[in-house]
């Protein structure tokens, strides 16, 4: 399991819908706000690159010191970002998967408006599974 | 692309990679050029820069080429060396910090918006004090051993003509022990281009000295190397010189000073005639010939097969010696040295094809020769030769890469050739418009230095919002990270000015972590820098920071409060998120004419009031002009819209704060904001009514903005609440605002004040638009709406109504007497009070004099006379209550009266009462107020009653009745008092006596208890008259007293008696059913069995049916036993039957005999079905009356009633006389038919056996009731014993 992970699953108009410290490492206090920094200026890259390619899955796509930023983006252009320093592309490509299968199901609620917060405990623990999993 | 040489990189190039001239001077020298405050070399550097010479060149080639521009650097000696490295760090510091209190106002101003950046060009974005500052970094790493472009080509020596012996001081000045280090420890060539000048000052009079003392040096050092250069030939020293080629050096000491005061025009060309003729005559054809002659000695050592041969092996038998990181030391003389030379005299000579294969041709030895910082060095230099000549900017790249990552590799003593070699590289991706990998490299030179990273990751987040399309949110970030490094240096303005440019990036972002540091950090920057306004705006941003953490948030609360105080003043924000207010929650009590005794009636939705008061207010427009109509005429038609209170009376705000952190907050003064402008009928009756009109304004204005509550001068008073709010609260205010004058209120929003520092305001104008949306559509129920514009009215008189004591909590079947007090503050009366109660069932309003009555005392008859409870029978059914016309309420009397309550089923009940009352002033716009309350009892189940009747068969017109009592609570105990049997016509008693069937005084808790009672149908009835009738009733008392008795005719027995039949449906036959009630007593919890006086429970029970499905009951009278000599003859029994038809309804009956008791069992069994079956409830009945008769027959012998139907062969008797007889009766009368049977031996026999068939006549005026109950059936004959006896 990767030390450092941070997860956030941003919204097509890029706002965090979806937040989650994943890491083993003890929690820092700054940690968070570095952490979104990162992914927030990722974002950019993100941006580029989702056209240049069909895949989902975007791999390593941005790096701080010694912090990989990888990224999935789904058809309807939410984009899971994975902070991590671990360097396990197959595990972290399983974990997008299946993470766009727990936020299909999210989207399948009728309750659920595409975009706003995914407040929904079960998914995070779900998630959290699959990071202890994966990760 | 555009000619490298225009580039900013080119232009950087052709500046700093020039010549050096290296300058020796003698103090006296220094001496004369400080009279126009510069030194030397400041008075020359300015004509060192010829922009418009045509020099012609050939290096190695033979084509010659021009140059037309060209630069020659001068330095003093003793600046020829590597900068100390600390001096260094402190002049960029200084330079930093210069820069950083330029732009002082700015960070005032709001941060610009992100979209007006995106699209300015380069210049405009940066800081001009960038290009300086990168200038400054690259001179820290001059004059290194590893490159040849910094070492001096010429040498100036300088010599006044003051000077004793100048041509001794020429000679020593280069002798001297202080020449630069390079040249001593043999890493350039000691052998320099020699120029002599001597500096004359004209001040120390002619030049004739000086131009012999020229001669001399002529004859001395050669003709061609000697000039002489006047200066100071101005006399007093006040020439100005627009566009001073000095300004540059201009010094902060002495700002007023001219520079170069005392140079006139004829100095200055001097001056340039001396530089130019140094660079043009002497120095570029000096390196010229340097050139040729190096280029020849590395073709002939190095250029060629056997000499690249030669070379590789001797460099493969040197690699073994030297494995130091520094590589080995390269004196000038050496071949390597040689070669960088001439690259670099190449390059300089801009014949950059020469040069690059120079560096290409060392690169390799220095490589393989592991002389990495050497290598770097060429490897920079291949890159910039390869921009220069625009050729393959890919390999330009490649060599920059390639040196920059050697210089890093080497470690920190070559960290500054890195960050020079990077800023070249930037500035080359720059030119490429590659701004993304410029940034990238940016992002590599910053080092440990935090203050040289600041300024790079500064210039890298430039570099993302040039690049296109622009990457804000890198940009965002690299500023961000820049400014936490300005930080780290304590270079603060820098630090804000970053961050501002990031706010602006990150305005409206919903990445909470983001937007809070950023706004936290430049807001306690601010603070640092004393600007606490700006400090607080960015202060509130992170106010609600819920997703932090709770130590978090409380930094960001305590930082937040500590700059408010330092400020000294209360801020006022508009919309402070902390505490959250809860708009939706929003709702405004207020009353008009409709008032309210507890916010609980208030909350109750307007339709119920309306439906329970709809006949309470239409009486009163019908009777008079319609209120409205009144009201419409006073008020002008804008007014109409908005709502109406009373002056004196609070308007009431209910709205709840949350607090979204999870740390306590105390908020206090929270108050309503509102305006109130008199009303302009007042101002017109007013003299001077424009100036109070103003006043009013201001007044009003004066509250809504500073909040004061100046309540004496005020119109209208606000309440004040504080509260303090724990982690995650929710908590609900309610606010006040009581206007005093008339006129118009308006609640413009709520203010509060946060840990006594911070003032909040909230607005509620934005949900206007919404909730006139909502009020039209309840248009038509005035329902208290959300409307904040109120028209204030005169002060009226309010009714104020309680109810005591009202429980909260109490047993079904409780009866209690209540108090309703009125009370009417004001000094106008009210009359015509009016009254109306829901629930008539539960509560009914008693007589005045019920007040002094001793309750449930006077309920106890004293006497069996029927007192006077008629008035109240007849009073039941008006569902309103007048109050009598004498009881006007005002001032500190109140209108007490009584009110009855009876817990009549269990439940939550609910109970609105609404008081009607009129205004005696009648001047006022409002007519009549209504006083609505609501109160809310629990009632919990206490005694289960339940009544069952049948026919008693023994006697007509009996009925057994069976009581079935359950006590249903957990812990109360019940004394049952006595049971009342309701109607003239019914006589109830008890079967047996009262302490056979109670053996405990008291029914415990959980506990069921049976009992019988005879009822008696003793008189006649007609039901016209039956309602009207008083209620007349029958007791029996269940404790032995019979004088103990309640009366339950009395008024609030009766009426909730009536209440209850109302209830459950009018009966239409009343004379077949009976009502019952049942008194009691709750004991005492200690279990003494002795009844608590104070409480009073009535059960009733209605309309008990006293029919069984048949219309007829009959009775067989015979003799109980009969006396018989059976050896006479058999014996004759003579039998009467008595039928009575208690049907409206004419009836045929026929009775039929059957001899056979087996056929008659039979025919019984399937004919008590048959009747059964309509009629569930009396199932169980005929085992009843069986097991009495088995009592009253207890005497005989069980076995022999066993023995009964074994005699099967003859029956032991015969009816004889007619088998079948038949009659008509009509209806509510009774006939007797003679029956007579045979007994032929002594015994005890069963004559059941015969039944009646009956059959109605319809009858026309009870069609309806014919149709739904049964028209005929048969009754099988009751089981009754006739014992004959054989007399002696």
């Amino acid at each position: 399991m990767a030390t450092t992970a941070c997860f956030i699953i941003v919204s097509r108009n890029e706002i965090p819908i979806y937040e989650a410290e994943v890491g083993s490492a003890a929690k820092r206090e700054d940690a968070a706000q570095l952490h979104q920094f990162i992914l927030h200026a990722a974002l950019d890259i993100v941006q580029d690159l989702a056209w240049t390619t069909s895949a989902m899955f975007l791999k390593a796509i941005d790096r701080f010191n010694d912090l990989v930023v990888s990224v999935y983006v789904t058809a309807g252009h939410t984009r899971f970002m994975l902070l991590h320093d671990s360097r396990n592309d197959d595990g972290i490509k399983s974990f997008f998967q299946e993470v766009h299968e727990l936020y299909i199901k999210i989207l399948l609620n009728p309750l659920y408006l595409p975009g706003s917060r995914i407040t929904s405990s079960h998914f995070d623990t779900k998630v959290r599974a699959l990071a202890r999993k994966y990760l | 692309m555009a000619d490298p040489a225009t580039t900013l990189l080119g232009k950087m190039l052709l500046d700093e990679i020039t010549p050096v001239v290296m300058v020796l001077r003698t103090a006296l020298v220094e001496e004369s050029c400080r009279k126009n405050g510069v030194s030397l070399v400041q008075m020359l550097s300015p004509f060192c820069n010829f922009n418009n010479i045509d020099v012609p060149v050939r290096t190695a080639s033979d084509q010659p080429y021009r140059l037309h521009k060209f630069k020659l650097r001068l330095f003093y000696e003793s600046d020829i060396r590597q900068p100390n490295l600390e001096v260094a760090k402190e002049q960029l510091k200084q330079v930093i910090a210069q820069a950083g209190e330029q732009d002082l106002s700015e960070l005032c101003s709001d941060p610009p918006q992100i979209s007006n950046v995106v699209g300015r060009s380069e210049s405009q974005i940066l800081p001009s004090w960038f290009q300086f500052f990168n200038k400054e970094l690259m001179h820290t790493v001059s004059f290194s051993d590893h490159e040849a472009f910094d070492h001096p080509v010429a040498c100036l020596l300088v010599v006044s003509s003051k000077d004793e012996q100048p041509l001794n001081r020429f000679v020593d000045l280069f002798n001297s022990n202080k020449l630069p280090s390079l040249l001593n420890d043999g890493a350039m060539d000691p052998k320099l281009l020699k120029h002599y000048l001597l500096v004359h000052d004209n001040q120390d009079g002619s030049s004739e000295k000086a131009a012999k003392i020229l001669t001399e040096m002529r004859s001395t050092f050669g003709p061609n190397d000697c000039q002489l250069l006047c200066i100071n030939s101005s006399e007093d020293g006040q020439i100005e010189h627009q566009d001073n080629p000095w300004a540059p050096y201009k010094s902060d000491d002495s700002p007023s000073q001219h520079l170069g005061s005392f140079l006139n025009s004829d100095d200055l060309n001097e001056i340039k005639d001396v530089m130019q003729e140094l660079s043009s005559k002497h120095t570029i054809p000096y390196m010229e010939q340097k050139i040729r002659m190096l280029n020849q000695q590395v073709s002939a050592t190095r250029k060629g097969f056997r000499n690249q041969i030669k070379n590789l092996w001797w460099r493969k038998g040197k690699e073994e010696t030297s494995d130091s990181l520094q590589g080995p030391m390269y004196t000038f003389s050496s071949i390597e040295s040689q070669i960088r030379i001439l690259g670099d005299y190449a390059f300089m000579l801009r014949d950059y094809e020469l040069a690059l294969s120079n560096y290409r041709l060392i690169s390799t030895d220095y490589k393989l020769d592991k002389a990495w910082k050497r290598y770097a060095g060429v490897q920079e230099m291949m890159g910039l030769a390869y921009f220069m000549l625009d050729q393959s900017r890919k390999d330009a790249e490649y060599c920059m890469e390639n040196a920059f990552s050697t210089y890093l590799k080497i470690g920190s003593s070559s960290q500054q050739n890195a960050t020079r070699c990077g800023l070249w590289w930037v500035e080359m991706l720059k030119a490429g418009h590659q701004y993304k990998e410029a940034a990238t490299v940016y992002f590599r030179i910053c080092g440990e230095e935090p203050l040289h990273s600041a300024v790079m990751l500064e210039q890298a987040s430039y570099c993302y919002l040039l690049s296109k399309p622009p990457m804000l949110h890198k940009y965002g970030f690299h500023l961000v990270l820049s400014g936490d490094r300005y930080k780290k240096c304590d270079q603060i303005k820098h630090a804000i000015r970053t961050y501002r440019s990031a706010v602006s990036v990150y305005k409206g972002t919903t990445w909470s972590h983001i937007k809070d540091h950023v706004h936290f950090h430049i807001g306690q920057w601010y603070a640092f820098l004393e600007m606490h306004d700006i400090a607080v705006a960015h202060m509130l941003e992170v106010l609600a920071c819920s997703h932090q953490s709770k130590t978090t948030q409380e930094l960001f609360l305590r930082d937040f409060l500590r700059v408010i105080q330092k400020t000294g003043k209360t801020f006022e924000v508009l919309k402070l998120q902390l505490p959250v207010v809860n708009i939706s929650s929003l709702k405004v009590i207020f009353e008009d004419h409709r008032t309210y005794a507890s916010p609980a009636a208030a909350s109750v939705r307007e339709s119920l009031w309306s439906s329970l008061e709809e006949d309470m207010t239409p009486s009163l427009s019908n009777a008079r002009s319609n209120w409205l109509e009144v009201q419409s005429k006073l008020i002008s038609k804008s007014y109409t819209e908005s709502n109406i209170c009373v002056a004196g009376e609070p308007v009431k705000v209910d709205i709840e704060f949350k607090n979204p952190l999870q740390i306590p907050i105390s908020v206090s003064n929270i108050t309503l904001i509102c305006e109130l402008s008199a009303s302009s009928e007042e101002i017109k009756s007013d003299t001077n009514g424009s100036t109070t009109k103003r006043q009013s304004d201001d007044e009003s204005k004066m509250v809504a903005t500073t909040g004061e509550m100046s309540s004496g001068t005020s119109f209208f008073t606000l309440s004040e609440v504080d509260v303090s709010l724990g982690g995650g609260e929710t908590i609900l205010v309610q606010l006040t605002v009581t206007p005093k004058v008339e006129g118009t209120l308006k609640i413009v929003g709520v203010r509060w004040k946060l840990s006594d520092s911070v003032v909040g305001l909230y607005n509620f104008e934005p949900n206007l638009v919404k909730k006139k949306i909502a009020k039209g559509k309840r248009k038509g129920k005035s329902f208290p709406s959300n409307d904040l514009m109120f028209l204030v009215i005169k002060s009226l008189p309010k009714l104020e109504g309680f109810i005591h004591p009202l429980p909260e909590r109490v047993y079904a079947g409780d009866l209690r007497h209540l108090v309703l007090e009125l009370r009417n503050q004001s000094d106008f009366s009210v009359k015509n009070l009016k009254m109306k109660i829901s629930n008539s069932r539960f509560l009914t309003v008693g007589n005045r004099d019920d007040l002094t009555k001793d309750f449930p005392a006077f309920l106890q008859k004293t006497n069996a006379e029927q007192s006077g409870a008629d008035g109240n029978f007849s009073k039941m059914p008006q569902a309103m209550f007048s109050f009598p016309e004498d009881s006007s309420i005002q001032g500190e009397t109140p209108l007490m009266w009584p009110l009855w309550l009876r817990a009549a089923v269990p439940g939550n009940i609910s109970m609105y009462i609404t008081i009607y009352y009129e205004i005696k002033d009648v001047s006022s716009i409002i007519k009549y107020r209504m006083l609505r309350m609501h109160y809310y009892v629990q009632v919990l189940p206490s005694l289960n009653v339940s009544f069952q009747i049948s026919p008693c068969p023994s006697r007509l017109q009996h009925y057994l009745v069976r009581m079935d009592v359950e006590n249903q609570t957990n812990s109360e105990n019940f004394q049952i008092h006595q049971l009342s049997s309701v109607g003239q016509q019914w006589e109830i008693s008890l079967l047996q006596p009262f302490d056979a069937i109670f053996p405990s005084p008291s029914l415990f808790a959980g506990q069921a208890l049976s009992c019988f009672f005879m009822l008696k149908n003793c008189g006649k009835s007609t039901s016209s008259d039956k309602i009207s009738s008083p209620l007349i009733c029958s007791n029996v008392s269940l404790q032995g007293s019979a004088d103990k008795l309640f009366d339950i005719t009395s008024s609030p027995l009766a009426d909730f008696h009536y209440c209850e039949r109302l209830q459950h449906g009018v009966s239409q036959d009343d004379t077949s059913t009976v009502d019952f009630i049942l008194i009691s007593q709750p004991s005492k919890s200690d279990g003494s069995g002795i009844s608590d006086p104070q409480h009073l429970f009535s059960h009733h029970a209605c309309h008990c049916s006293t029919l069984s499905s048949s219309p007829i009951t009959w009775l067989v009278d015979r003799p109980r036993a009969v006396h018989h000599n059976f050896n006479a003859s058999f014996c004759e029994v003579n039998l009467r039957m008595t039928i009575y038809n208690s049907s409206y309804a004419a009836v045929f009956v026929r009775v039929n005999t059957f001899d056979s008791p087996s056929s008659s069992g039979q025919s019984s069994d399937a004919t008590s079905l048959q009747s059964n079956v309509p009629s569930g409830n009396q199932t169980g009945w005929h085992e009843i009356p069986v097991l009495t008769d088995i009592k009253l027959t207890s005497q005989l012998p069980p076995n022999q009633l066993r023995k009964l139907p074994s005699l099967e062969s003859v029956p032991p008797f015969i009816w004889s006389g007619s088998s079948a007889t038949s009659l008509h009766l009509e209806p509510m009368s009774s006939a007797e038919i003679p029956m007579k049977v045979c007994v032929f031996s002594p015994g005890t026999y069963d004559l059941s056996n015969y039944a009646l068939d009956w059959k109605l006549f319809p009858d026309n005026s009870r069609e309806d009731e014919a149709e739904t109950s049964q028209t005929s059936g048969t009754c099988p004959g009751y089981p009754f014993y006739l014992t004959v006896l054989q007399s002696t």
